[in-house]
């Protein structure tokens, strides 16, 4: 989407440049690598993301993986929470106010989590890195490539994706080990003994890691990243934006350092490039606002860079916003930010309502359906159910269980006490008896209540059906 | 227009990306709500593990998904090469 705001009346020829270079045939783009403060602030975000990836799967907590996404046992262990199948609906909860920070976010800031967060620039800086490492600056990556293929090269190229692939292998080791715990996973690919699925997401996620940070990297934003295409509908003219100011620029040229540019009839923009050189989008800021910025800021870093060495003051590509860039006073809490807090916060506020007071117990009670009622020797009615006690608490579990519905109502059961461990399922066989006067109906709703000994609050309730000759 | 046609590899990760995406959400609803160890597929016991289960399910709903993506991506270019012939570009 050409988000050219500056100016309407060229959206048209905006429209089709963008079109044009969506149909394009890529070219690889050579960013070069750039120093200063947004830099500095980026590496910092690299770090600490792969930092948080690559250990967190490592942590203990309580004696078990900190965070394990047990798909096998069907368990998510969050730290000190236990997640079921049944708390489906936090999950779904989670990912939607995920959804909406990231609304409230570009609202406020833009893309800034294109720039820093993003796992795709993440990796993609990370693999930038080993790239750099190995080929060298962009010259000499623009260089080796132009070379035919001989013996130096491909002994740089060998190396370079011998590395970009036992990176990859290991993060999609590392991901599998959110799943699996990867204690035993790492012990078992030592054996060389993974099973097979695990082999697979093993190679599927290295490779996705691989091509998406190694090949696409850009074009993951252009052509895959949904974000990228409907952040236009969040943004307005007081969001942040990385901008080059025109008025100041302009009229662009080249210069001696010792030259009077006012004398010279020209602006700040020495038209050295540099900011074209460092994207890793491969755009020139200049053009305006376009929607395959990812706001990582290099042009910022090299741009001040050079108006340092000029003499000029920095900022002249610098974070801005729309209302500021055309000399209007810029609001950030407007209507469109109010409302974006209003629902995130109402979202929140019952996400935490309703986490705080989930009830770690779960009864599911199934009735008999081989046979309606059985009449016992004493001469009383009998049903028979199976009773699930699913225990999701951290702790083990003793429990009461009472039935009500019917005066007179008897249970019996073969079990003497009803002990779940932690994160353990009972199934329960249950027998309810009660004598035939005490039914009114053919069919009578009975309740079994189930209360943990130790902690009443830890308690379930649960309806049934209770059959009779009447 | 030949230099405004979509390159293959485009064509491609227009299919398969939104279909993998789909089938990401797919599988966690699917099996959110049911264990493999309860289902019998075809009446049949299986002996594949959870993880299995779950990887075949995923790639199941790739499968389908992408095939309604192929689907899309035809029949939007070829309607599109039906109307206005001068100005294709599909």
């Amino acid at each position: 989407m050409a988000t050219d705001l500056k100016k309407p009346a060229v959206a048209g020829a905006a429209d089709e440049q963008v079109a044009q270079s969506l149909y394009a045939k890529a070219e690889k783009i050579y960013p070069r690598e750039v120093h200063g403060l947004y830099a500095r602030l980026r590496v910092l975000g690299v770090l600490g993301l792969l930092g948080i990836y690559y250990i967190t799967p490592w942590l203990r907590w309580d004696g078990h993986q900190a965070l394990l996404l047990d798909l096998p046992a069907r368990k998510f262990h969050i730290f000190f929470i236990t997640l079921w199948p049944q708390d489906f609906i936090y999950l779904a909860a989670l990912l939607i106010i995920a959804g909406l920070l990231l609304f409230f976010v570009t609202a406020i800031a833009g893309r800034i989590w294109c720039g820093y967060a993003c796992p795709q620039t993440v990796w993609t800086e990370a693999f930038l890195w080993i790239e750099r490492k190995v080929e060298g600056d962009r010259m000499k990556q623009q260089k080796l490539d132009a070379q035919p293929m001989n013996a130096r090269k491909f002994r740089i190229k060998a190396t370079k994706h011998f590395l970009w692939i036992a990176f990859a292998g290991w993060t999609g080791f590392t991901f599998v080990g959110y799943f699996t715990p990867i204690i035993e996973l790492g012990q078992r690919l030592l054996a060389f003994d993974l099973g097979p699925w695990e082999t697979f997401w093993v190679v599927f996620y290295g490779f996705a890691t691989y091509g998406n940070a190694g090949w696409m990297r850009e074009q993951v934003c252009k052509y895959m990243c949904p974000y990228a295409r409907f952040q236009s509908a969040m943004f307005d003219n007081d969001t942040l934006i990385i901008s080059y100011l025109p008025e100041r620029g302009e009229p662009r040229g080249s210069r001696k350092r010792s030259a009077d540019p006012h004398a010279l009839g020209l602006g700040d923009c020495i038209d050295c490039t540099l900011c074209v050189q460092v994207c890793p989008t491969g755009i020139d800021i200049r053009n305006g606002l376009q929607y395959e910025c990812i706001a990582c800021s290099a042009c910022i870093d090299a741009c001040d860079d050079v108006m340092d060495k000029m003499g000029y003051e920095k900022g002249l590509i610098t974070y801005t916003t729309e209302n500021t860039v055309q000399g209007r006073p810029t609001h950030i809490i407007r209507p469109r930010i109010i409302v974006y807090a209003l629902i995130l916060s109402g979202i929140m506020g019952l996400f935490a309502y309703s986490f705080s007071t989930r009830v770690a117990l779960g009864l599911d009670v199934i009735r008999d359906r081989n046979q309606l009622y059985r009449e016992t020797n004493e001469g009383q009615i009998e049903n028979v159910y199976t009773l699930k006690i699913l225990n999701m608490d951290a702790a083990d579990h003793s429990f009461q269980l009472k039935a009500s519905g019917i005066p007179g109502l008897e249970i019996h059961m073969d079990l003497k006490k009803i002990a779940v461990p932690a994160g353990g399922v009972l199934e329960l066989p249950v027998r309810l008896r009660v004598n035939e006067g005490a039914l009114e109906t053919r069919s009578s709703k009975v309740h079994f209540q189930l209360v943990a000994s130790d902690s009443p609050e830890l308690a379930a309730e649960e309806e049934a059906r209770f059959l009779g000759p009447r | 227009m030949t230099e405004k046609q979509i390159p293959k590899m485009q064509k491609c990760i227009a299919v398969l990306w939104p279909s993998f995406m789909v089938a990401i959400v797919a599988t966690g609803l699917f099996f959110s709500a049911f264990d493999p160890d309860d289902l019998y597929p075809f009446g049949q016991e299986t002996e594949v593990s959870r993880l299995g289960i779950y990887s075949i399910g995923f790639l199941c709903f790739w499968l389908i998904s992408t095939i309604a993506g192929i689907g899309t991506l035809y029949f939007a270019i070829t309607n599109c090469m039906r109307s206005d012939a001068d100005k294709r570009d599909c």
